[in-house]
């Protein structure tokens, strides 16, 4: 069993996880809001990446750059239109309509996109050689630059006003307000990140993997399952989860094959939910 | 007063249920057969997410399980449609048991990821386990030559859920269910055994389901994981109770017999968008009618018929906030 290959493969797939969780996790702790449509906004970011590169011929940067800011754009729409709107309801309601907005983003994007598979082979394609293991160069560039922007954001929420701000919401929405703080437009700001940062990924899964309109439900289970084991609310958690994760899939898929390679992480999920609901790292969030 | 109306919705259905039986056409019987399936599954589903408050996207999970013990022992063992839904409702409540037991300990948010993702990974384990379930090539049955039998037996279960659930609307148990959903910790406190209940509520609405599978397998004839599994049963059942009404007698019938409707009228003309409709169906209804159909016809005084009837609906249930 070639146990180095695994573990950097398992690594490297755990960075976009990692970048898609911490996202799913911030919208979750600033606004107790669980984003079923995290996993299709990636998917579209994705598949919109592929269409600027190939469709429109634009080198890969343009993605990189256009893709993140539309998807905090529609970000700020959703929370406009829809989340605003249902902040005082129950949880349930807030669970259904994003649930809602999942199905009506795949159907979309089976309308655009066609349901079969596309790619970018042409982009990063081709393997390096370190220390005697094969990576993909593609991999390996998803995986700097998923972990450098979830540290990055880590870094704005840890040590500048605006992160402080966010912290306070998510932590005491009253007391928040009370402070003067615009806890609105942090909710506004906070969602828009969280979906900038499922776009930034799907822009980084676009030349690793194959991605197709289902790709979102595929990711936001394991997404689901980062956020559980690494504790919900907490940053560091979601970051040192994805990995491990990435690297208990990896293994998994190998031993036993794909499918219940990635049910042997919904089973981590289940346990760690029974024994530990508050998930390794994390504080125990009120819900 | 108390009671009557109701009653007589379900006189009324099973009367004309009955008369479709013996004049309906082969369209009117088989379109039939699919909304009493989706009335069952949305009564089911309010019993869990419109009473005790829970979202369970997880319930298709069931009805898949449901669908392949039915199927299983009618293609391997020759078992009649009808047996072999009894067993796939035992099934279904032998998996709830445990499952029950496990999820309920956890709440709101964690409760809907468990079950989402629980329904999603059943799949692929019928896909991946393609020895016993066939794979993604599924299972084909004998069809069945006359639906009219298959017909009665689901609209007999259709009458019984909207009787269990006016036993229940007219219960402590319900009551106590309308507590969890308002206010858990303050249910708790007040000596509501909360836990027991969800499960026993969780159980409850996983029976219907599983059988529910199992005779749709036999009415399709055929069945594969994404049949079996397909999430837009789930976001349709869903979005019945939630247009209806949640955690009302009456909503579940209002809603499965509007969005039956709707979509058949979908499916005949606009298959390609099925799914974004009902989910723009569902965002509308979570956004300016929360408490569904039957709430927002009380409050206009819409049927001056039930009148009596929606008023004591309206005045028990609803959302706390919307």
């Amino acid at each position: 069993m070639p146990v180095a290959d695994l573990l950097v493969g398992g690594i490297l797939l755990g960075g976009v996880y990692a970048l898609m969780a911490c996202g799913l996790n911030l919208i979750f702790g600033v606004m107790r809001v669980i984003n079923f449509a995290h996993g299709d906004i990636l998917a579209i970011a994705a598949l919109s990446t592929v269409s600027i590169a190939v469709g429109f011929k634009l080198p890969f940067w343009v993605a990189v750059l256009v893709v993140p800011i539309g998807c905090a754009a529609f970000g700020a729409l959703i929370h406009v239109l829809i989340l605003r709107r249902i902040e005082g309801a129950p949880m349930i309601m807030s669970l259904l309509a994003t649930y809602a907005l999942s199905t009506i983003l795949v159907n979309v994007a089976i309308l655009i996109w066609g349901g079969g598979y596309s790619g970018l082979p042409g982009v990063l394609s081709g393997s390096l050689r370190i220390l005697g293991i094969n990576v993909s160069l593609s991999r390996l560039v998803s995986f700097v630059c998923a972990i450098g922007v979830s540290l990055a954001v880590w870094w704005v929420l840890e040590f500048t006003r605006f992160g402080r701000a966010v912290r306070s919401v998510s932590a005491a929405p009253e007391l928040a307000s009370i402070s003067g703080i615009a806890i609105e437009r942090v909710r506004l700001a906070t969602f828009a990140l969280g979906t900038a940062m499922a776009g930034f990924a799907g822009v980084l899964v676009a030349p690793a993997f194959a991605i197709d309109p289902q790709l979102g439900s595929r990711f936001i289970i394991k997404a689901f399952a980062v956020i559980i084991v690494g504790g919900m609310g907490s940053y560091p958690g979601a970051l040192l989860a994805a990995l491990v994760l990435g690297v208990i899939e990896v293994v998994g898929s190998y031993l036993a094959g794909a499918v219940i390679g990635s049910a042997f992480l919904f089973l981590l999920m289940l346990a760690v939910l029974l024994v530990r609901p508050r998930g390794l790292l994390g504080a125990g969030v009120r819900v | 007063m108390k009671g009557i109306n109701p009653l007589a919705v379900a006189g009324v259905t099973a009367i004309v249920a009955l008369a479709l039986a013996f004049v309906g056409s082969d369209y009117a019987i088989s379109f039939s057969i699919q909304l009493l399936i989706f009335l069952v599954l949305a009564y089911s589903w309010n019993w869990i997410g419109g009473y005790a408050g829970y979202s369970h996207f997880g319930q298709v999970g069931f009805f898949g399980i449901g669908a392949y013990v039915g199927s299983l022992l009618n293609f391997h063992l020759g078992v009649p449609w009808y047996l072999a839904a009894i067993v796939a409702a035992f099934a279904g409540a032998a998996t709830a048991i445990p499952l029950g037991g496990a999820m309920l300990r956890l709440k709101g948010p964690f409760f809907a990821i468990g079950m989402f993702g629980l329904s999603r990974v059943l799949e692929a384990f019928a896909l991946g386990f393609d020895s016993v379930t066939g794979g993604g090539t599924g299972i084909y049955l004998k069809p069945i030559s006359d639906l009219r039998p298959l017909y009665l037996v689901v609209a007999a279960v259709a009458l019984i859920m909207l009787l269990l659930t006016w036993k229940l609307d007219n219960s402590r148990l319900g009551l106590k269910l309308l507590a969890i959903r308002e206010d858990e910790s303050a249910a708790e406190a007040l000596g509501i055994p909360t836990t027991r209940l969800k499960i026993g509520t969780f159980i409850a609405s996983a029976i219907a389901p599983a059988a529910m599978g199992s005779l749709y397998a036999a009415y399709l004839g055929f069945i594969d994981p994404p049949t079996a599994f397909a999430p837009n049963i789930e976001l349709t059942t869903i979005a019945m109770v939630l247009l209806g009404g949640m955690g009302t007698v009456l909503g579940p019938l209002c809603g499965a017999l509007v969005l039956s409707i709707v979509n058949e009228v979908l499916w005949a003309n606009y298959p390609q968008i099925y799914l974004a409709c009902v989910g723009v169906i569902i965002l509308l209804a979570v956004l300016f009618m929360p408490r569904g159909i039957v709430n927002l016809g009380a409050k206009n005084g819409w049927f001056a018929i039930g009148r009596p009837l929606f008023r004591q609906l309206a005045a028990r249930q609803g959302q706390a906030a919307s």
